[in-house]
């Protein structure tokens, strides 16, 4: 299992096990790092005293305190914080999805069902997108506490990671001067041109990544040439990408076990994205793809 | 003490011209710790290194090579990628203004407070007042320090405009619609008593009452380690799935409203 997390959600007395996947990815323009002669290069750690790249279980976290004391914390530690908090998402409140302000949403997560989840993970996904709510709770992921609003999209549970209050700003704090009250006409004015820029949905097209597109124009071109073409197969080994993608496939693996019905569907998608991740030849009609189907899932 | 603006713009609606500054919205609260060696926890540096030598690349040499297809991928040299940056106008450009519901959360990445320019107070409230009588956002898209962006503009209670930025298509996945077979569609009835259940423990959205209690606890584990306390480990324990649905949910309720029938039942 490849998921970033697993655990219970619960409500009442209901305990729902899901596992954890992502449900966005890097953007397409993110490149890879080589050398003038394109050899791959990668980041890593590196002690300045023994002169050594280290690896990971070589590292440990230390903390300075204000006296300039270092302590270090171990794994173990970290886990021993909160532990209750490491397996479970308590709903402790229901709220109105529409009652939380863009500012909060930082980063979402698909939820999908163990195998063991039964019918509860429908109920509380039915039982939300019925009545329009959002289930809010907290819980510690890789030494990391989250608040989450978890949501209900299309069936599926989304845990929504929100901002804690005290990481934002408040506009005194930023220092905004005090509201002034505006001349009618110029509200009006303003009013006409909001109205004459109104539209139902959001336009796909508007969201896309035009970065990507201008790279890759100019890639494709200057690879014409021949110039600066380097193997891709040197450049393997982009673990994070490899991650993103082999999750969305674990994903829908679990989607068809745990929920059988959906199952023929869900494994067009997978194939989809994990086409639209790789940099391949597939990649035209993949995003074609992956463009036409968001158009049904940019709103909510 | 007042935040410094990141960025001078212009809103621009049709023939509107809105001047503002961007402000970020968020402050790192996270505790941040130094990455050591564990021999002797010297801290560590991070290198660019040849994945194939471990050797040091100076950045100058680094290049970075856009991928084409599963055999290529193309070096892009550093006047190349100046030569495509985007041009720079300072104008926010108003797209189109659509209902709150017709984005979806999974869209939104990084929040920044819009305030009035010096020369521009007047015009600044009145978008704020215009747009708060709408319950709408605008899609906007901008060009800052060489970089695009696509946000979404909102007013809040407060009356400040805001402008949260939006991911890309690309990089939002899509599920498929889950329609759960039989055996795990629960009836009518379950759904009833799960309303029920969630009207009982509903409120209104209430952050300030949510802590990061994590963060609190790693403070004191801290602490209490600096001064020389041994500490005492735990370990989570996994919770068991429910198993009797309509059972569980009439516990629940009993007990949300605080029924002594309920108290001691074993139940899930």
């Amino acid at each position: 299992m490849r998921s970033f997390w697993s655990g219970t959600i619960t409500f009442g007395l209901v305990s729902i096990p899901v596992d954890l996947f992502a449900a966005v990815v890097p953007r397409q323009k993110s490149m890879k790092l080589v050398d003038e002669e394109g050899h791959p290069l990668g980041r890593r750690y590196w002690c300045p005293k023994h002169e050594k790249v280290l690896d990971d279980d070589e590292l440990v976290r230390g903390y300075e305190t204000d006296s300039g004391k270092v302590v270090v914390v171990t794994d173990e530690e970290f886990a021993s914080a909160a532990p209750e908090k490491s397996r479970d998402i308590e709903l402790r409140r229901f709220v109105a999805l529409d009652d939380i302000p863009p500012f909060y949403f930082d980063r979402p997560y698909f939820l999908a069902p163990d195998e063991r989840a039964g019918k509860a993970y429908a109920l509380l996904a039915q039982t939300m997108a019925k009545t329009g709510k959002a289930g809010i709770g907290s819980f510690v992921m890789r030494d990391h506490e989250y608040l989450v609003a978890i949501v209900s999209d299309q069936g599926m549970l989304r845990a929504e990671v929100l901002r804690y209050v005290d990481e934002l700003r408040t506009p005194e704090a930023v220092g905004l001067p005090k509201p002034a009250k505006p001349d009618a006409a110029r509200v009006r004015a303003l009013a006409r041109e909001i109205d004459a820029l109104a539209e139902a949905k959001v336009d796909p097209a508007e969201l896309a990544d035009l970065e990507a597109e201008t790279l890759r124009a100019f890639a494709e071109k200057k690879a014409k040439s021949g110039e600066g073409v380097v193997s891709m197969a040197e450049l393997e080994g982009d673990e994070d990408d490899a991650a993103a993608s082999a999750q969305v496939i674990d994903l829908m693996q679990v989607l068809r076990e745990s929920l059988g019905a959906s199952a023929g569907k869900a494994k067009r998608a997978a194939d989809a994205h994990a086409a639209a991740k790789k940099p391949a030849a597939k990649k035209a009609a993949a995003t074609k793809t992956t463009a036409k189907k968001t158009r049904h899932t940019v709103g909510r | 003490m007042a935040a410094r603006a990141i960025w001078k713009g212009q809103l621009v609606l049709g023939k509107h011209e809105v001047p503002v500054k961007m402000y970020s919205a968020v402050q790192d609260q996270a505790v941040h710790f130094h990455l050591l060696h564990d021999k002797d926890l010297t801290p560590v540096e991070q290198r660019i290194v040849r994945k194939d030598n471990g050797r040091e690349v100076a950045k100058e040499a680094q290049r970075k090579a856009f991928p084409l297809d599963d055999q290529r991928a193309v070096i892009l040299a550093p006047e190349e990628l100046e030569q495509l940056e985007p041009e720079s106008d300072r104008a926010i450009h108003l797209l189109r203004f659509v209902p709150r519901d017709a984005l979806g959360d999974q869209w939104f990445d990084r929040p920044y407070y819009l305030g009035p320019d010096e020369k521009g107070d007047a015009d600044y409230f009145a978008l704020a007042e215009a747009l708060a009588g709408k319950d709408r956002i605008g899609i906007a898209r901008w060009v800052m320090r060489d970089k695009r962006y696509v946000g979404a503009l909102a007013v809040g209670d407060d009356g400040y405009l805001r402008m949260t930025t939006l991911r890309r298509a690309e990089q939002v996945l899509d599920v498929p619609a889950i329609r759960p077979d039989k055996a795990r569609t629960p009836s009518d009835a379950e759904i009833k008593l799960a309303e029920q259940l969630v009207d009982s423990i509903t409120g209104p959205f209430a952050p300030e009452e949510w802590h990061n209690e994590y963060r609190a606890r790693l403070h004191k584990l801290i602490e209490a380690k600096a001064k020389g306390a041994k500490l005492k480990l735990v370990a989570a324990r996994p919770k068991e799935a429910t198993t009797d649905l309509a059972e569980t949910l009439r516990a629940s309720l009993s007990q949300a409203k605080g029924s002594a029938q309920a108290k001691g039942k074993k139940v899930a």
